[in-house]
């Protein structure tokens, strides 16, 4: 019981103080850009205000209009196309905005499409990154056996690598890719995958929002679908490898401790010898586990 | 097929399938008001543009003025409390984007710090959960126990209702709370708390951005941040009662594949070298070692209660991890299993890990099995698990 407690304890511990830097860090790096940002633009406001004797209440006006047409820039939102890529940001969980629901049996509906469709999303992607696993292990056993190695096994390692590695291509495959169609640069596009990818998803940065693309130019469209999917795929799959079994932790330990007294009862039932004097190998490997699953928590 | 692979395909086609259908939808409730709300903007715009004597030019640059300015309305965002926020609506995936970093040095170090957050997050979340999960089976335990009910035993069921109620009364919680503190209407701001608690944050809603709050409200900002990290610590706990296990099932499937191609491989070999003896009963000696496995590292020890853990070792380990004996041990464990396991073990939720399968490399006298090394303690719960649940597991797998 107290190694889950301790190791709980541990990790709220951590993410509050990563919170803590990380607010610290974003403060120090954006806090001034932004003011100067502000200034600026007041200033710049003012002047048009005075240019064009536009009175407060009446900017304000022209402000409301403004901000209310700004979704409808980018063209067409809620045809089929358009609502398939809002569908898609809703059970990935992306959620960029750029597109959301003004009626409220659209945010109503919204809600139950969520909650239904945001597990069979993650148990999808879990479940095809645990057989692309599968499938990389095997290619590579067999690239391993074909290069004449010794040692055919696949290692952890060797995994971890290659997902890393086809994380990292994705992500620039992408940025080269919309860098090239939305007109951004390589670094933004860069940003914009990652962010999408994460399924952070602000919206500072949304594809297919030049005018009118979702209605006139159904490859490209599809593409990016193709894309966005795919690639959380391949992220899913490095979760799966890296990420899954930390989820698990605390319900296996759980589960030895109980397994312990169970052994105690055991014992006292069939009365076997408390103390062993040889340590055969098998015990070796519970031994193993139990320390590794100490290990893996710290 | 193979049931994973068939598994994954019509998990494919399920979302696929599931994503048309709500594109449908959205685009039957959606596109009518949409087109209807754009003809009237362009009117207002053109009335405007009369009125005020302006030009298309000027309007587009009033308009590029106006939505820089977004941002800034809602007060400052990136002071502490701000930047704060956004850190939270990074690493735990919201990404409302009311505050998204401008400077490449912020996106570089946002996308750096996402890279570390959101894993640690996911586990914090994780772990969390399944602390509460434990701790409210123990509490409806005690509770049935009090009740004095016969059965004392908290099913699945109980616990997902549990989940399930707990979820919509933090819903309800945070949308009276934002409703009240941000002048949404009950309806906004339950939607507000959904989409934010299932990490989508669309920023169509986001709190703390009217009257400069983030500055000038302390304690309103302290209760959105706490709401918002414990709202997802009890979805997190939901989703580990009810989604984790589906997500292990594939790994589940291949482990018990390998075990069973294991047993078939080495079918022959089990009858000649058993050596040891199986049955927990007798008290004779600690069985010795059915060889077997490579001691993965020299980490004998260390821990207390080595002797407990050797027995404890030797009984797993032939019935679980040397699954040639398990199988030809199976008629004489039959009768002794209500005695292996005490206490029920349906309500716990273990999850067998993935493992990776390695050759044996020992000079085994016996059971030359294709063992399995769990990397984690699964394969020490697996082991009281297989012998009862391993028949039930198998129906639960045929079922699904």
């Amino acid at each position: 019981m107290m190694t889950q407690n301790i190791r709980t304890l541990f990790l709220i511990i951590s993410i509050i103080f990563y919170l803590l830097i990380g607010a610290a860090v974003f403060d120090a790096l954006e806090s001034d850009s932004e003011s100067s940002r502000s200034r600026a633009l007041e200033q710049k406001l003012n002047e048009l205000k005075r240019k064009y004797g536009l009175k407060e209440d009446e900017y304000r006006e022209i402000e409301r209009v403004v901000l209310q047409s700004e979704p409808h820039h980018a063209g067409r939102q809620w045809k089929f196309a358009g609502s398939f890529y809002f569908a898609i940001t809703v059970i990935t969980t992306i959620g960029y905005g750029h597109a959301v629901p003004r009626t409220n049996a659209g945010r109503a509906f919204c809600m139950v499409y969520a909650v239904l469709g945001i597990p069979l999303t993650l148990v999808m992607f879990q479940s095809l990154g645990e057989r692309i696993n599968m499938l990389v292990r095997y290619l590579l056993c067999r690239a391993k056996q074909g290069l004449g190695f010794q040692r055919t096994e696949v290692s952890m390692g060797n995994m971890v690598l290659v997902g890393f590695l086809s994380c990292s291509s994705t992500l620039c495959i992408g940025a080269a890719a919309f860098a090239h169609f939305e007109n951004w640069t390589f670094f933004n596009a860069c940003y914009y995958c990652f962010i999408t990818l994460t399924t952070i998803g602000f919206g500072d940065f949304v594809a297919l929002q030049k005018k009118d693309i979702l209605q006139n130019q159904p490859p490209y469209v599809a593409l990016s679908f193709m894309y966005i999917l795919v690639g959380l795929t391949v992220v899913g799959a490095f979760l799966n490898l890296v990420v899954l079994r930390f989820l698990t932790v605390n319900a296996d330990v759980r589960a030895a401790s109980e397994g312990e007294d169970s052994i105690k009862v055991l014992c006292f039932l069939h009365q076997m010898p408390k103390t062993s004097s040889n340590l055969t190998p098998s015990s070796f490997i519970v031994f193993h586990s139990i320390v590794q699953s100490e290990a893996v928590g710290v | 097929m193979k049931r994973q692979n068939a598994r994954t395909l019509a998990l494919i086609i399920c979302t696929f399938t599931y994503l048309i259908v709500g594109a449908a939808i959205f685009d039957a409730l959606e596109s009518q008001k949409e087109t209807s709300q754009r003809g009237e903007l362009d009117q207002r715009k053109e009335q405007l543009l009369r009125t005020y004597n302006l030009s298309s030019e000027v309007y587009e640059q009033l308009e590029k003025v106006v939505l820089a300015l977004k941002q800034h309305k809602a007060g400052v965002q990136w002071k502490f409390a701000g930047s704060f926020y956004f850190a939270i609506t990074v690493i735990t995936t919201i990404g409302y984007g009311h505050a998204a970093p401008s400077t490449n040095a912020g996106k570089a170090f946002c996308m750096l710090y996402a890279l570390l957050g959101i894993p640690l997050t996911l586990v914090m979340f994780q772990s969390v959960g399944e602390r509460i999960n434990t701790f409210v089976r123990y509490l409806l335990h005690r509770l049935k126990k009090c009740l004095g009910m016969r059965r004392t035993e908290v099913s699945m069921v109980n616990m997902v209702t549990i989940g399930f109620v707990s979820c919509m009364s933090t819903l309800c919680v945070g949308a009276l709370a934002f409703s009240h503190f941000e002048g949404w209407s009950f309806f906004h701001a339950y939607y507000y708390c959904f989409i934010t608690l299932t990490t989508i944050g669309f920023g169509d809603y986001v709190a703390l951005q009217n009257e400069q709050a983030l500055q000038t409200k302390p304690q309103y900002v302290a209760f959105s941040f706490i709401y918002i990290l414990t709202g997802l610590a009890v979805i997190g706990a939901f989703l580990n009662l009810a989604v984790l296990r589906f997500m292990t099932m594939n790994a589940e499937d291949e482990k018990r594949d390998a075990e069973q191609r294991a047993l078939l491989a080495h079918n022959g070999q089990a009858g000649g070298h058993i050596n040891c003896s199986v049955d927990p009963i007798s008290s004779s000696s600690t069985p010795s070692g059915c060889g077997g496995l490579s001691s993965v590292s020299g980490n004998g020890g260390g821990t207390a209660s080595r002797g407990l853990r050797n027995v404890y070792a030797e009984v797993l380990h032939f019935q679980s991890m040397c699954s040639c004996l398990w199988y030809k041990s199976r008629e004489k464990l039959q009768y002794s299993i209500p005695m292996i396991i005490p206490r029920d073990f349906s309500t716990s939720d273990t999850y067998m890990e993935h493992g990776e399968s390695f050759s044996n490399r020992l000079h085994s006298n016996s059971c030359v099995c294709n063992l399995q090394v769990h990397s984690g303690i699964s394969s020490v719960s697996t082991g009281l698990h297989s012998i009862s649940t391993y028949r039930r597991l198998n129906k639960r797998r045929s079922s699904i």
